[in-house]
């Protein structure tokens, strides 16, 4: 049993960004009526054929967003033991084919500074020792090569990558450090405007990119990291486009239109990333997948105050008990039935789209995994098989599966590490 | 004009030795240069790294001060180079974990600004590798376990980041072991810097004892599961200085698979030198306290001042002459004592005073010579020059795998 729980990690907790505080909530409430258990036969499209394992098990899966880093923080948590709650582990990655997973290293925007430098490290290095203690089944790798590598071993890449600017504390030493320490890309801003760069869910105060932001892109292009434009605001992201030197990405991102969220992207903004050769990463949380979630969810500010509330009182601020007791308590909202269900084939619904906007090459998957609400029938990694089940479904050729899984991810990564070279012997 | 005159009189000495023992034609030399420069030639401390911060420094091209530089490296035929992360340290907790990845930062920037002659390495195979490519092979060393903030992520984070050795003190005691220059207050190690060592000893990362009060040294021989290095100490029975280590405790070291790599400094090698900068400033702490007066803790200065100061102390008649054979007669001194398994090159560059004819590194071809004249074989050479290191890192990232796999 996999069960869905709701993650606080995206500020519910923080008066003044509740409206992405909401979206959480929601989507507590939805995972939670899963959990309620409405026991639902496996319907047609769950099942997966014989051609799409075959298919699945042999690509390189890569997922580019996984919050599970913040539960290595709690003691209780064994990466390598197959959890009741959350979706990833060792166990789980390897029953859903997952072959590359990107750590995320998050702290929320308002911790700024040295603290907030402090706290990435350590996340870091909980990464780094968790790969250790696992070695047997995780390799820590830093390139598309690495990842291939991994692959023919039979091991998961671990990767990690940087979900905000802030926490480099506006050094590009620190910039350099995370880089040295195997971070491959960076989320430039979270929730909250970093210092030198504007976010979707913020009130714009630089304009997109600071003059100091546009020098972290181009040490970016430099050191081989993924400029990554999730969560930034449209601005911020024309100003990337205009200024580097490689192609970008959207760690974990979906189509606004089919849910018009800002932390989603426009049909111009997919059409643009594509053009310069970059790739959107689909994003499985039930806010930004589906447009009637949003909505009721958006109608009720007040359940994710109390929500906010309750999580606070049982956990201050250990992450590992907000993610568990967070879900716990909104299944009681979800018991209720107040929010509409998002099913898992919404994913494949914005991946068909950005295809068609974007052309196969520039679609790939970043879950969101330990850090969102996952769509019914997604709770977990051992679902992902379905996702390729789907797409052949639809008429999507092997190859063109393949890309999606994976590598157009690789393509990316290679591309950057190529351009870094370049920029590198330029000195 | 000082450094004019400096080389200028190395080059009379220089000059002088060449009369005396390189006749033309002579077969020894011929034979030591082919060796120096067919050898992996491996220097332990260099404290380049502050240099780094200096608008005036490239080290890409020929410097006129200082010691080390690319084209210099190369003329010496100095191959690999520990380059030294180093602080005050009486700067402790998070400023000096800032301050020591802001040079570790410097050294990837450097290495990566000359990456057509140098190269990070971690491993012994990879400095072999950066040798075959003709490459100089660049590693970290951190100088003082008051770096890593009393954190042990901070520790790994280092490991992470290329550091391979962490010498466990400065001149000043840390949190957790005590230093050879400061009074002992935690009677050696305490248990969380033993377990800084074994942590040490899992990360792959050499246990340098260099600097450590003698307790310290012990306390470390005991706990770590692989070989410790000094990574730049010399011979106390030579020169009395608690900077070096007693034929007991190089004895204690090698049975352990250690190495001691000679440190140049002419207070650390020469005991008439030593005593009479005693006399004149009240050793090698309080000369560098009162030089941080006018320097504060920039190091470049440091080592000018300093060189400045004893060059006119020695000018004047106040401090010796040391020659650079009493390196030689260092090296010698540990290799009749532990066999020659044991013994390497530490020099101290752009952190200390050089002896004459030692100036820079162009000069280290001379000690390959001096040995072979000695009558030293060409495979304990090779030893001496960078094979017993490279011994002792293999070592290390032997039980850092063993440490690992037991988990």
């Amino acid at each position: 049993m996999s069960a869905a729980r709701c993650n606080p990690r995206n500020e519910r907790m923080k008066p003044g960004i509740m409206s992405k505080a909401r979206l959480q909530a929601g989507m507590c409430l939805l995972t939670g009526m899963v959990l309620a258990g409405t026991m639902v036969a496996v319907t047609k499209a769950d099942r997966v054929t014989e051609r799409a394992k075959q298919l699945h098990f042999s690509s390189i899966v890569v997922d580019t967003h996984d919050d599970t880093t913040q539960r290595f923080l709690d003691r209780e948590f064994d990466l390598g033991a197959r959890n009741a709650l959350g979706s990833i582990d060792i166990p789980r990655m390897k029953a859903g084919g997952l072959g590359a997973i990107f750590f995320s290293i998050w702290i929320p925007s308002k911790i700024t500074g040295p603290e907030a430098v402090k706290r990435g490290r350590a996340q870091i290095d909980a990464v780094r020792e968790q790969v250790q203690k696992h070695s047997a089944d995780l390799v820590l790798v830093s390139t598309a090569d690495g990842i291939r590598e991994a692959h023919n071993q039979g091991k998961i890449a671990a990767l990690m990558g940087i979900e905000g600017g802030h926490l480099i504390a506006s050094d590009l030493g620190v910039l350099r450090v995370y880089a040295a320490l195997g971070a491959r890309y960076m989320t430039l801003t979270h929730s909250g405007n970093a210092e030198w760069a504007d976010s979707s869910t913020a009130k714009p105060v630089h304009h997109g990119l600071t003059q100091f932001g546009k020098d972290v892109v181009r040490e970016m292009n430099r050191l081989g990291m993924i400029v990554d434009i999730s969560h930034v605001s449209d601005k911020t992201f024309a100003d990337v486009l205009e200024i580097s030197k490689a192609p970008v990405f959207a760690s974990h991102s979906d189509c606004r239109a089919i849910c018009d969220a800002p932390r989603n992207m426009s049909d111009d903004m997919i059409g643009a990333l594509a053009a310069r050769g970059g790739v959107i990463q689909i994003n499985y949380h039930v806010g930004f997948l589906s447009q009637e979630f949003r909505n009721a969810e958006k109608a009720h500010p007040e359940w994710d105050k109390a929500i906010a509330m309750e999580v606070q009182n049982r956990c201050r601020d250990r992450e590992g008990c907000q993610l568990i007791e967070g879900d716990r308590i909104t299944r009681e909202y979800v018991l209720r039935g107040d929010l509409p269900r998002v099913e898992w084939t919404k994913i494949i619904e914005h991946i068909d789209h950005a295809v068609k906007v974007a052309g196969i090459d520039h679609v790939g998957l970043g879950s969101d995994f330990d850090g969102a609400n996952m769509p019914f029938g997604m709770e977990d990694a051992t679902k992902l098989p379905q996702i390729t089940n789907a797409l052949l479904e639809r008429g999507y050729s092997e190859g063109d599966v393949r890309k999606i899984l994976g590598e157009n991810t690789l393509r990316l990564m290679a591309e950057v590490e190529r351009i870094s070279r370049e920029l590198n012997a330029g000195n | 004009m000082r450094l004019v005159r400096v080389s200028l009189s190395a080059c009379l000495v220089v000059g002088g030795l060449l009369m005396i023992q390189v006749a033309p034609g002579d077969d020894i030399a011929d034979r030591a240069k082919k060796l120096h420069f067919s050898s992996i030639v491996l220097d332990t401390h260099d404290d380049t790294t502050q240099r780094f911060f200096s608008k005036s420094f490239d080290i890409g091209k020929r410097n006129p001060d200082g010691h080390i530089d690319i084209p210099r490296m190369r003329e010496g035929g100095m191959n690999a180079i520990f380059f030294s992360i180093w602080i005050d340290g009486r700067t402790m907790g998070p400023p000096a974990v800032e301050k020591a990845l802001d040079q570790i930062d410097a050294v990837h920037e450097n290495v990566n600004k000359y990456s057509k002659d140098l190269v990070l390495c971690r491993t012994a195979e990879e400095v072999r590798h950066a040798h075959a490519q003709g490459k100089i092979a660049a590693l970290i060393g951190v100088e003082g376990g008051h770096m890593i903030g009393n954190d042990i992520r901070v520790l790994r984070m280092f490991g992470d980041l290329g550091v391979r050795y962490m010498t466990l003190t400065h001149f000043y005691n840390d949190e957790w072991a005590d230093s050879s220059t400061a009074t002992p207050e935690h009677n050696g190690l305490t248990d969380f810097g033993k377990n800084i060592v074994r942590e040490m000893n899992r990360q792959g990362i050499m246990v340098d004892i260099s600097h450590v009060s003698d307790k310290t040294f012990y306390d470390a021989l005991e706990v770590s599961k692989a070989p410790l290095m000094a990574s730049h100490s010399s011979c106390r029975a030579l020169c009395n200085h608690v900077r070096d280590m007693s034929d007991d405790m190089i004895k204690a070291l090698a049975a352990k698979g250690g190495v001691i790599q000679i440190n140049y400094e002419k207070s650390f090698i020469d005991q008439a030198y030593k005593d009479a900068q005693d006399k004149l400033s009240g050793g090698v702490v309080a000369m560098m306290d009162q030089l941080k007066k006018e320097c504060g803790d920039n190091e470049e200065c440091l080592n000018k001042k300093m060189t400045e100061m004893t060059d006119k102390a020695t000018a004047e008649g106040k401090l010796p002459h040391v020659s650079w054979e009493r390196i030689i007669d260092h090296i010698d001194h540990a290799v009749k004592l532990v066999g020659a398994d044991h013994v390497g090159l530490g020099s101290d560059f752009d952190g200390a005073n050089m002896p004459e004819g030692m100036e820079d590194c162009t000069h280290l071809p001379r000690i390959t010579e001096a040995l072979m004249r000695k009558g030293y074989s060409e495979d304990d050479i090779r030893k001496i020059l960078g094979g017993n290191l490279l011994r002792v890192m293999e070592q290390t990232e032997r039980v850092s795998r063993e440490m690992q796999s037991a988990q």
